[in-house]
């Protein structure tokens, strides 16, 4: 503890790595290094693990403060790397270090280094090297500087859930730290099986980086909500801001819409007389930001008002379409229920806009008229919930809701929350 | 001689459906009895005079193609000549069927067979004369009264005026229902207005008569309904435009186009049939035209014989000339049983079609249609091969025939849907035997399972299975029993395999594709092997020249059959897990889905 908080005043001074005193410190580092790896300096060891452990319950508040201190103006991978750097430098016996450790992983998010593997790697090799090694059937048959084995499995664990992948060189390290068979190069190992295994287990990925622009995000979302190739998507409107006669500002929303031939033929065929429902907001999840659609959709045709289309004998003119049979399909060769096939009601069409009010959708309604005659002649009825309108960073505020926002929709929120209070589960789930 | 006694007064009263007792008869073979419908044994023959009729008819043919038509130039100016095409006007090839009285040749189905062995040997020739004569003026000829036909049919014979058969459109191939083209009466009703356009017509841009399918509005009791109705549209008439011609593959001489109709009036007199009656009359069409391919590929297959045999036997590697090389040999054995076999069928075909009161051979003409379109891709494919590289090169004919017969399992009815047709027709057969019986079964009838336990018992046990083919009345020369016994015996199993067939899907096997192919595959190789017996067997005991070789090419490829059969049977009679049809569809439903190749590249990597 005593040598922690004397870093403090240490390391504000030396801001710079290029001054003369950490090239010193380098040496002696290196000189150090040596020693370590001698039997005399492994007899030497338990003495600075039980220092850690005294120093254990505050120690890792003050190396967060290092990090706060020495991160005033930036919080960047250089920033990051320099505290790693400074740490490395200021102690060549590197006391503290899994407090450290725990401390930079901690921050990672912030310094938005969480994803990098060349960090995880220099955060690796502060641990000293070889010290850690079990030289003897007793030291490896107890668990051999547990704390520190631990420090390293938590590490690897952050890097699986931020999902990066080690490579040859964590390896390296982890060998050199703990040898082979200890928890860390087991965990390592679990992570190589598994990882390669996971990585294209989704089929539909997500990409990292989402399109800044909404109307590129709202084509990737509508794409991907619609699973048809042939889905074509229209831009109903870009968003633009106007300025009236009297010197108001409108913005008008952008609109984006999707429709496949198949939904425009299931249009065409749906009866007059039966309303369609311009219905949403619904949610749509990508990765950590949530966008919301709207869909065009009616009620399932009742049974009775089913129409079979009769079969037409003249209809193929090579070969019979039906059979003359008194004879069905046997039991065993029964195959026709299917979980996916339910009589939802048909979708005729989806969009995406930043202002879900009726003026806006009455626009795409009109705008889906053009290829779609029959909405002329169709009553259709919007059923809206009021709910955010913006696509939305988990991270950020939700957007206030309109009074008429009732407590059953709020979805955006209530995942908020869940991401602020537990970062890991909810990293976990996307990745 | 008894042999021909023998043959002369066979019994074939066990094959003809008239004379079956449905109910003594066993049950598994009246299937395929039922399937294969006409009378088979004895093989049909023509008369004396008849084939020196035939034959004055062929050796000016056969001359004239040799030495007056140059194919190669045809291919590649894709056009045919006015010379020969006058030259085939005057040999009066344009009106092979047309009957005398009408001023055509009036040669029958097996002699338009004979002839088409030869004009084969030009696809692009072939292809005009069918679309000509098979199709486009067919419908004149079976359904058109006697002032259309006396209108049209002379000078439609002596060439003057050619052919064409419209029906394709781009929306609409074997789908009647699609057909946008659109005939509508006039005013004064003396005339029907059509318009609309239709594709890929043969002989488009050169035809002065077109046999034109279109809609036309029908009353049916009482309910205005769209109907398809056949009208002889001249171009005389006007609003007739023709495309430019497509550029093909092969067959690149024929004339292949786009015809559009504007508001062609089409005087009422030239509805062909009655109005409504056009999808019949199309069905007809179609189903008559196709049963010369077999004798068409059997001829080409034969010239490819001799054209590959001379450098076979010339060129030397070695030492040795290729044709002493076993995978050489190969080749020419698989080709000779193939145009064998082909011959075979078409030929028991025209005969049956011949023969009156005989009249619907249509299953049999798919079986021979598909059979021999894809023989015929095998055989040409094996002939280049045997030239190896120079085979390859425009300086032999050999790309040219590979090009041309590649469009045979495309047109007149793509194979796979004519291979629904002959698998569901035999279905349909099938199931108007068994559904009672099946039906029984599947309530639970004790004593009839019981006996169908013991038959498959007895059956697996060695238990022959005996139609009659041989023994004492035999149909199949007795050299020929082994393969006849094979034949039987495949009959026996298919019937049972049909029987579950029908028990496991009922009329859903309509959407069994995959299962139907199979079927049909059997029902093909069954006729086949049908013909080649019964031809084989009539070459003996009329002791034709070389018939050694016939039984030899018969037991060969009867044996290469039993075993495919069996194979396909067995595959049947499993599940679609088991016979990896549902692998399949897996694997197409997830390619068709992405629309694209699905797998990673062999050298990607995860870390």
């Amino acid at each position: 503890m005593r040598c922690s908080r004397s870093l403090l005043p240490l390391l504000l001074r030396s801001g710079r790595p290029a001054s003369g005193q950490t090239n010193q410190n380098h040496r002696q580092h290196q000189a150090l290094r040596h020693l370590h790896s001698s039997p005399a300096s492994a007899k030497s060891q338990p003495v600075s693990a039980h220092e850690h452990r005294t120093s254990k319950d505050t120690s890792l508040t003050t190396h967060e403060d290092l990090f706060e201190k020495m991160a005033k103006e930036s919080k960047t991978k250089a920033t990051f790397n320099k505290v790693i750097e400074v740490f490395i430098k200021q102690d060549i016996r590197r006391r503290g270090h899994v407090e450290f450790i725990y401390a930079a992983l901690k921050k990672m998010p912030e310094f938005g280094v969480e994803r990098d593997l060349s960090v995880y790697n220099k955060l690796l090799d502060v641990f000293p090297k070889e010290v850690f090694i079990p030289r003897n059937f007793i030291q490896r048959m107890y668990n051999h500087y547990p704390k520190q084995q631990e420090c390293g499995v938590q590490l690897l664990e952050q890097m699986e859930t931020y999902g990066v992948l080690p490579n040859v060189e964590s390896k390296v390290l982890l060998l050199q730290i703990f040898g082979e068979k200890s928890h860390p190069i087991r965990k390592y190992q679990r992570i190589m099986y598994w990882f390669p295994k996971f990585k294209h287990i989704n089929p539909f990925p997500v990409p990292m980086v989402l399109p800044e622009d909404p109307v590129d995000l709202a084509r990737f979302s509508l794409t991907r909500i619609a699973d048809d190739l042939d889905a074509k998507v229209t831009v109903y409107q870009l968003p633009c801001t106007d300025t009236t006669e009297t010197g108001e500002e409108i913005t008008r929303p952008h609109l984006v819409g999707i429709q496949s031939p198949s939904q425009m033929e299931l249009l065409a065929k749906h009866d007059v007389n039966r309303p369609v429902f311009v219905e949403g907001p619904f949610p749509l999840w990508l990765r950590k930001t949530c966008v919301h659609y709207y869909v065009l959709r009616a009620d399932p045709t009742p049974l009775h008002l089913k129409v079979e289309e009769p079969y037409d004998p003249e209809r193929c003119l090579q070969y019979p379409l039906q059979l003359d049979l008194d004879l069905d399909r046997d039991l065993g060769d029964e195959e026709s229920f299917d979980v996916d096939d339910l009589d939802d009601g048909p979708v005729f069409a989806m969009c995406m806009t930043s202002q879900g009010n009726q003026a806006t959708l009455n626009q795409w309604i009109s705008g889906l008229q053009q290829n779609n005659p029959i909405l002329g002649q169709v009553p259709t009825l919007f059923r809206l919930d009021a709910g955010p309108q913006k696509p939305q960073e988990s991270s950020q505020s939700p957007q206030p809701h309109p009074e008429t926002q009732t407590e059953a929709f709020q979805p955006g929120e209530g995942a908020d929350e869940t991401v602020e209070e537990e970062p890991r589960r909810s990293h976990r789930m996307k990745q | 001689c008894k042999c021909c006694s023998q043959y002369s007064d066979v019994n074939t009263s066990f094959l003809d459906p008239n004379v079956l007792n449905l109910e003594t008869m066993p049950l598994d073979i009246n299937i395929i009895l039922l399937v294969l419908q006409a009378e088979v044994f004895p093989y049909p023959e023509i008369g004396n005079e008849e084939l020196e009729e035939l034959k004055q008819f062929v050796a000016p043919v056969e001359k004239f193609f040799s030495e007056e038509v140059d194919s190669a130039t045809i291919d590649h100016e894709a056009k045919i000549p006015a010379e020969t095409l006058r030259g085939l006007k005057d040999l009066g090839l344009f009106g092979i069927m047309i009957p005398e009285e009408y001023g055509g040749l009036g040669l029958s189905n097996t002699m338009y067979a004979r002839l088409n062995e030869i004009i084969a040997l030009d696809g692009s020739i072939a292809v005009t004369l069918a679309a000509h004569q098979a199709i486009g003026l067919k419908g004149i000829l079976l359904a058109g009264n006697e002032a259309q036909k006396k209108k049209y049919l002379p000078k439609l014979a002596s060439g003057e005026h050619i052919a064409a058969f419209c029906l394709t459109e781009s929306g609409s191939g074997s789908d009647a229902a699609s057909i946008q083209t659109r005939a509508t009466l006039s005013e004064d009703g003396k005339h029907y207005l059509i318009n609309g356009s239709k594709i890929w017509i043969s002989n488009g841009g050169m035809a002065d008569i077109m046999t034109v399918f279109a809609r036309t509005e029908v009353e049916v009791d009482g309910v205005k309904k769209d109907k398809i109705s056949a009208f002889v549209v001249e171009r005389a008439f006007g609003g007739v435009t023709s495309g430019k011609p497509e550029d093909k593959l092969g067959i690149r001489g024929s004339y292949t186009c786009e015809v559009s109709f504007d508001n062609v009036p089409v005087p009422v007199e030239n509805v062909i049939g009655e109005i409504g009656g056009g999808f019949k009359i199309a069905m007809n069409i179609l189903n008559s035209g196709r049963f010369s391919m077999g004798s068409s590929c059997a001829g080409m297959i034969k010239k490819l014989i001799e054209l590959t045999s001379e450098y076979a036997a010339t060129r030397k590697q070695f030492n040795r000339s290729l044709s002493e090389f076993g995978l050489i040999q190969e080749k020419f054995a698989l080709m000779a049983i193939n145009a064998f076999v082909m011959e075979s069928m078409a030929y028991l075909t025209a005969g049956m079609m011949d023969r009156p009161g005989v009249p619907e051979c249509s299953l049999e003409a798919a079986m021979v249609k598909v059979f021999s379109s894809e023989g015929g891709w095998v055989c040409c494919s094996e002939a280049l091969q045997v030239l190896g590289g120079l085979g390859y090169t425009k300086n032999y004919p050999f790309e040219r025939y590979l090009r041309d017969c590649r469009i045979l399992p495309i047109f007149e009815g793509t194979n796979e849907i004519l291979r629904m047709y002959i698998a569901l027709t035999g279905m349909q057969h099938a199931g108007n035997v068994l559904t009672r019986k099946v039906k029984e079964l599947k309530k639970g009838n004790i004593f009839l399972a019981i006996g169908m336990v013991g038959k498959s018992i007895r059956t697996s046990l060695g238990g022959s299975v005996d139609l009659g083919l041989t023994g004492n009345d035999w149909v199949v020369h007795p050299s020929l029993e082994e393969s006849a016994k094979k034949l039987e015996e495949n009959v026996s199993f298919f019937g049972s395999t049909v029987e579950m067939l029908l028990h496991r899907y009922g009329k859903t096997i309509v959407d069994e594709q995959l299962a139907l192919k199979k079927v049909a595959d059997v029902v093909i190789n069954l006729y086949a092997m049908t013909a080649v017996l019964s031809r084989a067997s009539r070459s003996i005991c009329i002791g034709l020249r070389n018939h050694d070789q016939e039984v030899l090419l018969t037991n060969t490829f009867c044996n290469d059959t039993f075993f495919k059969n069996n194979f396909l049977m067995v595959q049947l009679q499993k599940h679609s897990p088991e016979n990896n049809d549902a692998n399949i569809k897996k694997i197409a439903t997830a390619v068709l889905a992405n629309r694209a190749y699905t797998c990673s590249h062999p050298l990607e990597r995860t870390f």
